[in-house]
């Protein structure tokens, strides 16, 4: 099997949770057909039928053809209504189903696995390819199931009145419902998945354009941009118009099969009928049967031509959920002690293979109740640190242990719910201010809020927003500035309640009067809970930590009380 | 304007590939009508006259060339219409781009990012289907009918008159169904920008969510805004798919019609058996376009659905520009804010009667408590947003009165949160300055402390930056943008705490950059951390959007007022 094949193969395996829905499209979508020609081939032998026996004055039960003609007329229209309904709410219902699956996929694979995409990029895949691969369904299954299905009964039903006929529109139905259909998978397959790239490209471009434009401003790179985005534009539209211009040959050649085996069928039937082996309203069948047959295959080969664009979507987003987690669990795991002193020994960490250490031979201790902070330049390997505790990236060497049990040798969300972090770059959700906050504890009263709020120092800003906590914080926190982030990360954190407490550089973006309240609030909130601070500057941190440990490339170099750190304790001596 | 006269508008700038589009299918037609002549009379021939197959041969060929020509026009009228959407869709989104540029970055930080892409992109994109197909197949759906009447009345007038009678009912229902249809897209363009949003939410936050034990909740969520947009979706296709069950019903029932009365009329010897085949064979194809129609109904809705939020869009009052005074200003520079009142919310003001002067070539750090007002004072320099009283002069000239392209060329900036393009390091710092040369290049990583970074680097200089700099710590962004800055080599240089992500060391190696860097030229540094201010040439401290200090460090540390408060709380910190 092929590498198409094969991920044809695998997406109608995720799809099989709804097979129920899409088995009964199909069936309504055959009977709608099948209604279709049938009245269009009832009619046209029974105006001939009526047409002979007016001329040559001989009887006809007419009744039974006349009713016929109107039952198929209200079974075609009915059953097309319900087709669309039912089609359209089994691909709905994969859609949402897939959609959940690649979240569920991908969250483990945070931030290791994903970082390395743009965001605007992982969007793009997870929306648009998710939502193009509804036309694999939609525009292939089901015309391809009908015509499966019906076009052996045509055929059937010819070989039963003359078989020449018959063989005409197998030829020609292969012909346009195989061989054409094929050609424009073919064909299409190169234009298809440059427009779905196309269209990422440009998603990532306009990410640019929008969230680098005060740049792009000052800059003068406006223009840049909006030449790129025409650019890209123009490039899309050149794919899209050979698809569709494949798609027009392809859907307007299967007509002219139709009246080829149409014509086919009238020559060789009037043969027949002079030979006396076929009656006259039979030829009038032939040739309607002919012309009706072929609406069944009419969609083929247009949506083979999209095919490809479709494949590209699906090899695309399995890529993107087949990465393996960078961190797995032991199995079995062992349960993590609820409290303990928590170290790390000889840690070594690097992002990639090649990639230089970022930690190289870390040794640490916090123990349970004790507050440290770790001290160093940029790029020492503090927030790697918090990384490797928080098992989000995996240790190459070395152990690090809660309580004396390996961190290694437990679930990764166990050990995460035992920590609360203040990331450095936090994400403030598009909701609520409290919704933003509930979401370290959903269940948190309205005075565990106000007191973590009042904690973080965020009480007077709450107190300014005209909705109180029900200030929508726009995408990103667009809203915020950097140090009301930072606090609204910092009340998040406090509200989380863990053992573990780890604030990476808590004071960013902070005026060091509210830096310095901040750590004289957080120092009794913090009693009995083991805290890390990380930071790169030593500053009004003394009520706050006992000990401090300094980092320089990968390791931890010193490690003294905090009270040897004049700076630590306000006397105003700079900083490490 | 109503988002329906905004597509008519819209359509007439692609009026001639529209109309060459019309006039294929109207010679579609013909051949269709002449099609069915051909292959009624053979078939009438071949029954009652039992003519040979030699005989009937130049009538099926006939009918098989015709069938030829009406491929070549098919995919005409679709090239003409594929052509018409085309020059829309690249006009649209050039002109949606140029307004959101105008609209600038103050309006976009309010805006989501998610829901402006979705727009720009998918949305524009949702238009071509309108003018490629919907609009050439609402022409054809006049045409087509017409000429069967045309040619139907003639063979058989009963059926001309069943045709004539059914027609205006199917308009006329879809019309009523419509509206309600129309109703019923707009709430499903809404669910599913917002479903957009939603997602890319919960994605750039995959990490927080992990951190929070919140993943299963956010799933949760997302399942319910999944499940809605199916709902809302279901609502409106059971609506939509009404109105093509009533022509779907209008089309078979009247060919079952036409059927059986034609039947009838052969058996009593009314009508001829080669009229009636006539018209039975034209019957299908008169309601098949208006069917098609009704197919692509959804491009109509999408349609206008993007073309309101196009219009929201474009509708957005522009903030002023220069008022056409397009003077320059020559450097040095000396900046003064006189009386500057800016709000950017009514009731929260950001800055209230400040009055503030840099002079030409100096350099000014602005220290105060968060929210004190600080970067909007580089928010308005930067023409970003205007005061909404006093003014700011540049060399005695008005802020507004000056080209505002040239002005920004005399300014370097280094921003708080700086972006990282999609590109290379390259293509990143030469955002700053386009022609810049290999050597500016490493000059100005050089002096930034970029160029040791760039060494470590997988593939230097080449090495791809993603959204938000991945692979870049904050710091290394930061350094970015001082290159950029320092590749810009601008009059005046805004600085928004530039060494705020930096350690002890790398910050005052950086500083003393951009002393040198600041010599000779007019600077505004932001600055939390008091040891940055105090080597400025002048301090001022704001407080709730105003200047309450103006001196030297010695000056105001004598002066043992707000400043001194800030130093010492400074060292504390």
């Amino acid at each position: 099997m092929n590498g198409r094949a094969r991920l044809l193969w695998r997406l109608l395996g995720l799809l099989r949770p709804w097979w129920g829905w899409m088995a009964l499209g199909m069936l309504l979508a055959l009977v709608s057909t099948l209604a279709g020609i049938g009245l269009l081939t009832l009619s046209g032998w029974f105006i001939a039928s009526m047409a002979i026996a007016g001329a040559g004055g001989v009887a006809l039960n007419y009744f039974t053809p006349a009713a016929l003609i109107r039952g198929f007329a209200i079974l075609r229209s009915g059953g097309r209504y319900l087709e669309r309904l039912v089609t359209h709410e089994a691909t709905l219902r994969a859609l949402g189903g897939l959609r959940i699956w690649l979240f569920a996929r991908l969250l483990p694979l945070a931030p290791a696995r994903t970082g390395v995409l743009r965001d605007a990029e992982l969007f793009s895949r997870l929306r648009a390819d998710i939502d193009g691969l509804e036309h694999l369904y939609l525009a292939v299954l089901v015309p391809l199931a009908v015509a499966l299905a019906a076009l052996p009964l045509v055929v059937i039903l010819q070989a039963f009145y003359l078989w020449p006929v018959a063989l005409l529109t197998l030829l020609l139905a292969l012909l346009a419902g195989v061989l054409l259909p094929w050609w424009a998978w073919h064909r299409g397959e190169v234009p298809g998945a440059r427009t779905i790239e196309q269209a990422a490209a440009l998603r990532a471009a306009a990410a640019d354009a929008l969230q680098g434009a005060a740049e792009l401003a000052l800059y003068g790179g406006e223009a840049m941009l909006a030449a790129r985005i025409a650019g890209l534009t123009a490039d899309q539209q050149d794919a899209r118009a050979t698809l569709d211009g494949l798609q027009a040959r392809a859907g307007a050649l299967v007509p002219l099969a139709a009246q080829l085996a149409a014509a086919g069928s009238v020559l060789l039937g009037s043969a027949a009928l002079r030979a006396g082996a076929l009656a006259a309203p039979d030829l009038a069948l032939l040739a309607l049967l002919a012309l009706a047959a072929f609406e069944a295959i009419a969609p083929l080969p247009e949506a083979l031509a999209q095919l490809g664009a479709t494949l590209t979507a699906a090899a695309r987003v399995f890529a993107l959920a087949d990465a393996s987690p960078a961190v797995t669990d032991a199995n079995p795991p062992l349960p993590l002690p609820a409290r303990g002193d928590l170290a790390l020994r000889d840690v070594h960490l690097r992002y990639a293979e090649a990639a230089p250490w970022a930690l190289e031979g870390v040794d640490l201790d916090l123990p349970q109740g004790h507050r440290v902070a770790l001290l160093g330049p940029s790029g020492a390997g503090k927030s790697s640190v918090v990384a490797a505790l928080l098992r989000l990236y995996p240790i190459q060497h070395g152990r690090i242990t809660l309580g004396g049990c390996p961190l290694a040798a437990c679930r990764g969300d166990d050990v995460r719910a035992a920590i609360a972090v203040v990331e450095q770059r936090t994400h403030i959700f598009n909701a609520s201010l409290l919704d933003n906050l509930l979401l370290a504890r959903p269940d948190a009263s309205a005075a565990m809020v106000e007191a973590a709020v009042t904690a973080a120092q965020l009480d007077g800003f709450v107190a300014g927003l005209p909705e109180g906590y029900d200030t929508w914080l726009g995408e990103a926190g667009a809203r915020l500035s950097g140090g009301e982030a930072r606090r609204v990360a910092i009340a998040r954190a406090l509200l989380a309640d863990r053992p573990i407490l780890v604030l990476d550089e808590p004071t960013e973006g902070l005026d060091a009067v509210t830096a310095q309240r901040l750590y004289a609030a957080l120092a009794p909130r913090v009693q009995g809970r083991s805290v890390l601070v990380i930071t790169h500057r030593l500053g009004g941190l003394g009520g706050l930590v006992d000990t401090v440990a300094v980092m320089e490339s990968g390791r931890v170099r010193r490690c003294a009380p905090a009270a040897a750190y004049p700076a630590a304790s306000g006397s105003g001596i700079p900083e490490a | 304007m109503p988002a329906p006269d905004w597509l008519r508008d819209r359509s007439r700038s692609v009026r001639p590939l529209l109309g060459a589009a019309i006039a294929a299918s109207a010679a579609n037609a013909l051949a269709l009508i002449a099609q069915a002549a051909l292959l009624a009379s053979a078939l009438d021939d071949a029954i009652f006259a039992h003519a040979s197959a030699r005989a009937l041969l130049p009538a099926l060929l006939g009918f098989v060339l015709l069938g030829g020509a009406r491929l070549g026009l098919t995919v005409l009228t679709r090239r003409c219409g594929f052509n018409a959407g085309r020059r829309v869709v690249t006009a649209v989104r050039s002109e949606l781009l140029a307004q959101v540029q105008r609209l600038g970055p103050q309006w976009l930080a309010r805006q989501s990012s998610g829901d402006l892409i979705t727009r720009l992109v998918d949305g524009v994109d949702q238009l071509a289907a309108y003018f490629a197909r919907y609009l050439p197949q609402r022409a054809f759906a006049v045409v087509l009918p017409l000429a069967i009447l045309a040619a139907a009345f003639p063979a058989d007038w009963v059926t001309g008159l069943v045709l004539l009678l059914t027609a205006p009912l199917v308009p006329l229902f879809m019309l009523l169904l419509g509206h309600a249809a129309e109703r019923a897209s707009q709430r499903r363009w809404t669910a599913l920008t917002r479903l957009g949003a939603h997602f890319l939410d919960a994605l750039q936050g995959l990490v927080t969510l992990r951190l929070f034990g919140a993943g299963a909740r956010e799933q949760a969520l997302l399942a319910a805004s999944s499940e809605a947009y199916r709902s809302e979706t279901m609502a409106v296709l059971r609506v939509a798919f009404l109105s093509s069950l009533v022509l779907e019903f209008f089309a078979t029932v009247s060919i079952a019609v036409i059927a059986v009365l034609v039947g009838f009329r052969l058996l009593w010897g009314d009508l001829h058996f080669f009229n009636g085949l006539f018209v039975l064979l034209l019957a299908p194809e008169f309601f098949l376009p208006l069917r098609t129609l009704g197919t692509l109904r959804h491009a109509r809705m999408d349609a206008l659905a993007v073309a309101a939020s196009v219009q929201q869009i474009l509708a957005e009052p522009v903030p002023a520009r220069a008022r056409g005074g397009g003077r320059v200003a020559q450097a040095p520079i000396a900046i003064a804010f006189e009386g500057v009142d800016y709000a950017h919310a009514p009731g929260r003001p950001a800055l209230a009667g400040l009055d503030l002067r840099i002079a030409a070539g100096r350099t000014l750090a602005v220290v105060g408590d968060s929210g004190a007002g600080k970067s909007t004072l580089l928010t308005l320099l930067l023409g970003f947003a205007r005061p909404q009283r006093g003014r700011i002069r540049i060399n005695g000239i008005d802020l507004a009165d000056l080209d505002l392209e040239r002005w920004r060329q005399q300014l370097a900036w280094v921003p708080q949160r700086p972006h990282v393009f999609a590109g290379s390091v390259r293509d990143n710092l030469r955002i700053a300055r386009a022609d810049a040369d290999a050597l500016a290049l490493q000059r100005a990583a050089a002096a930034a402390g970029l160029d040791a970074i760039i060494g470590q680097l997988p593939q230097g200089w080449d090495t791809p930056l993603g959204e938000h700099g991945h692979g870049l710590s904050g710091g290394q962004v930061q350094r970015l943008a001082l290159a950029r800055a320092f590749l810009r080599d601008a009059p005046v240089l805004l600085l928004d705490e530039p060494t705020q992500h930096l350690d002890a060391a790398a910050g005052a190696a950086i500083a003393e950059a951009l002393a040198r860097l600041g010599h000779g030229r007019t600077v505004l540094a932001i600055a939390h951390r008091m040891q940055h201010a105090r080597v400025a040439d002048a301090i001022a401290v704001l407080q709730s959007g105003r200047v309450v200090e103006h001196g030297t460090h010695a000056e105001l540390l004598a002066a043992g007022a707000a400043y001194a408060r800030l130093v010492r709380a400074d060292q504390a910190a």
